[in-house]
């Protein structure tokens, strides 16, 4: 009996204690806000994120903010479980390739109440303001503007006496890079092969009037340019201006993977805001500049939000974390802190302030934008349900015509046929 | 397997007394002590996995609720899926050749180790560590450094004067750095395999030596009938994992099965189905499509069996 007792009296001290732990877990001031913060990005985003978090937590007692971060690949999927399990972060960082599909399923919330209130966007011009709204309402929070760009090693090209490919058209780019791998010794090459980026695709589409998509979310393309774009990639990779399939594989669709990162190329397909990623990977100073240039008139180039903060629709923080979002776009110390890593801010008088204390490399993103900015056209829609899966496909396919599997014609016609049952089924 | 087969089964008198004695505090004494793993197993897999069966049957992509559609996923994975095939023909050559050459590996392994060597434990514990490394994160890291284009085993083959191409993003190298992946962690069926040849008696051997059977003989005609139980068990687990392998070729291709779909592992397309183009339905029905594959095949392994498996009793 005693032997029984005693094994009870341990279960029950062992039960007691495990109860104290729970109540030790309880946060210890139950009246703090908690938001949930969710970002992608690199480790500089998130130390930069996190810094403007420290700050404002400092100005604002009893708001606590929790930043979770994640890379690209891996945000999307995990938040798309979040919100099925009606658990998503409070403040998201959104992207514009989705943000419809969030809002019209009802995950975010509409924005329009807050604004003049504790959202202070009122001097956002109307491009950065209308790029964040779906069917007329407010969805997200314009944290800075970017477009496409070209990111170079200046060394490589100076070492190889070659020429800075800034403002080029395609076909002396081609030749200049071509010109890079050659005085390294073919060992180093002039640029990445950007056949299987989607950005660089849709900038040369758009060169050539055409687009991914149409407004009303059917293909914009057609065989003959899926193909002529295969085509003038392989006649790159045949000249060694970009490397081989087999090193280009190697690059994952991330800053850490680009073979510009990597030490193998020259240059990078991307967009204006990851130069400032780019530059803390390289020890090489980098350049920026626009895409190549097609010979006709059309812009390829347009401005978009590189990304907004939106709120999750069931949220029970939306005002603190409207108040924070704000924080990081409007008031200055918070924008400084972001800096241009997440694109030039929307706000002219933020921008300004921002940009008076900019390093050196800050102050070439803010240049290049001003430099885009009177040769762009207009924003694309939101690309359709399934565009997800075509950019993956884009890839494969370009990987089946740079190992010689697909020949760049049927590389062409795989992709319209594919593009096409993707997006029937979705 | 034989190892259970000793344990006594049948409950002795004294215990039964003692239950009917202390007949219900006790019987709520086990179930307290089961009752985490209950709680764990109740709601974290069947719940989940009943919860999957009515999802196949509909169209739900996560955000908005799930909309029946009858069979419409499973015919459409049958009649109409390119990359199910496909994803089903990568997992397939994976398991049969991966499955074998870790098990060959780890039989020849254990019957090294079993000639009683010093520093036996060492061994063991040394050749053990990559099965508990294997499934992770950093060991797919790793091994996407060793076979990268400039890697390690580039580097020793360099020594040759061998050219290696980038094994790990050349799609047809790809699929087989996975395969060495899979066999280099054959320490689990190893340290099985050596507890089952403990248990041959070794004055069968010493009759067999008498009789003149040579080493080959003796492999042939004791070793591996008497190990037929183990590698039966051992055949049957390596495969079920095998074919739910994911860790490895989500890493190494970060998510895509690239390059070109060459590493587009069964449970990978899965993934990316529910998880990357939000079908969790159709996600759902592919996840059933691999429990009846699996369950065909163990069943398939359990009738067979008894042509082929010697029990020692």
């Amino acid at each position: 009996m005693t032997h029984d007792l005693n094994r009870r009296t341990l279960l029950k001290a062992a039960l007691g204690s495990a109860g104290l732990g729970a109540l030790g877990s309880l946060p210890a001031f139950a009246q703090d806000a908690r938001v949930r913060l969710y970002w992608w990005g690199s480790k500089e985003r998130a130390d930069r994120t996190l810094k403007a978090v420290s700050l404002y937590q400092e100005r604002n007692p009893g708001v606590k903010i929790d930043g979770e971060t994640l890379a690209w690949g891996d945000y999307w999927p995990r938040l798309a479980t979040q919100a099925a399990g009606r658990n998503a972060p409070d403040l998201i960082q959104m992207d514009y390739r989705y943000v419809a599909e969030y809002a019209r399923r009802g995950a975010l919330l509409p924005l329009d109440e807050f604004v003049g209130k504790s959202l202070d966007i009122g001097d956002f011009d109307k491009a950065s303001l209308d790029s964040c709204k779906v069917d007329g309402k407010l969805y997200g929070i314009n944290i800075g503007n970017n477009s496409n760009a070209l990111i170079y090693n200046k060394a490589a090209f100076q070492k190889a006496g070659v020429p800075e490919p800034i403002d080029v058209t395609w076909d002396k780019f081609f030749e200049l890079a071509a010109a890079v791998t050659k005085a390294h010794n073919g060992e180093y090459f002039g640029t990445s092969d950007a056949s299987a980026e989607e950005v660089a695709f849709e900038n040369w589409l758009r060169q050539r009037g055409k687009a991914l998509y149409t407004e009303d979310g059917k293909l914009g393309l057609d065989e003959k340019d899926a193909s002529d774009w295969f085509a003038m990639w392989a006649k790159a990779r045949e000249a060694k201006a970009c490397p081989p399939a087999d090193l280009q594989a190697l690059d994952k669709n991330n800053i850490e993977t680009n073979l510009l990162t990597q030490g193998r190329a020259a240059c990078a397909f991307n967009h204006s805001n990851q130069y400032v990623g780019y530059q803390v990977l390289n020890k090489n100073p980098l350049g920026i500049t626009m895409y190549p240039q097609g010979a006709g008139p059309n812009p390829g180039h347009y401005l978009k939000p590189s990304m907004m903060w939106s709120i999750y629709a069931r949220s029970k923080v939306a005002e603190p974390a409207v108040k924070f979002a704000n924080f990081t776009v409007k008031d200055v110390d918070g924008a400084k802190l972001l800096g241009v890593e997440r694109g030039v801010p929307a706000s002219p008088k933020v921008r300004e302030a921002v940009s008076a204390e900019l390093d050196a490399q800050g102050k070439l993103v803010v240049d290049f934008i001003s430099h885009v900015t009177p040769k762009v056209g207009p924003i694309p829609p939101a690309p359709p349900k399934g565009a997800g899966e075509i950019q993956t496909m884009l890839r494969r396919i370009s990987e089946q015509v740079g190992f010689g599997r697909l020949s760049t014609a049927d590389g062409g016609k795989q992709y319209v046929s594919e593009a096409q049952a993707i997006l029937s089924r979705a | 397997m034989t190892t259970t087969a000793q344990i006594p089964l049948t409950i002795t008198e004294p215990e039964k007394r003692s239950k009917r004695r202390g007949g219900l505090s006790r019987t709520l004494v086990s179930y307290s002590f089961l009752l985490p793993w209950l709680i764990g197993f109740l709601g974290l897999t069947l719940g989940p996995t009943l919860a999957s069966l009515y999802l196949s049957f509909t169209n739900f992509d996560l955000l908005q609720d799930p909309q029946f559609i009858g069979t419409a996923n499973y015919q459409r994975i049958i009649t109409n899926d390119v990359k199910f095939w496909h994803s089903m023909q990568v997992t397939f050559t994976y398991v049969i050749l991966a499955v074998p050459l870790k098990l060959a590996f780890a039989l020849g392994l254990a019957m090294v180790l079993n000639r009683g060597i010093a520093g036996l434990p060492l061994y063991r514990a040394l050749f053990y560590l990559p099965s508990l490394l294997g499934a992770s994160v950093a060991i797919a890291v790793l091994w996407r450094q060793l076979f990268a284009k400039d890697g390690l085993a580039n580097v020793a083959l360099g020594l040759f004067g061998i050219q290696g191409p980038s094994w790990i993003s050349d799609p047809n190298y790809s699929l087989y750095t996975l395969v060495l992946l899979s066999v280099w962690q054959f320490g689990s069926p190893m340290i099985i395999f050596l507890a089952g040849l403990r248990q041959i008696p070794p004055d069968v051997y010493e009759a067999a030596n008498i009789d003149g059977a040579n080493k080959v003989q003796q492999f042939l005609k004791i070793t591996l009938p008497l190990l037929t139980p183990v590698v039966f068990f051992n055949g049957i687990v390596q495969t079920i994992d095998a074919f739910k392998a994911f860790t490895p070729a989500f890493i190494i291709s970060e998510g895509t099965g690239g390059p070109i779909d060459s590493t587009l592992f069964y449970t990978l397309y899965l993934y990316q189905e529910g998880f990357a183009y939000f079908r969790m339905g159709y996600a759902s029905a592919l996840a059933w499509i691999l429990l009846i594959i699996i369950a065909c095949f163990t069943a398939f392994s359990f009738l067979t069996s008894r042509y082929w498996v010697h029990y020692n009793d």
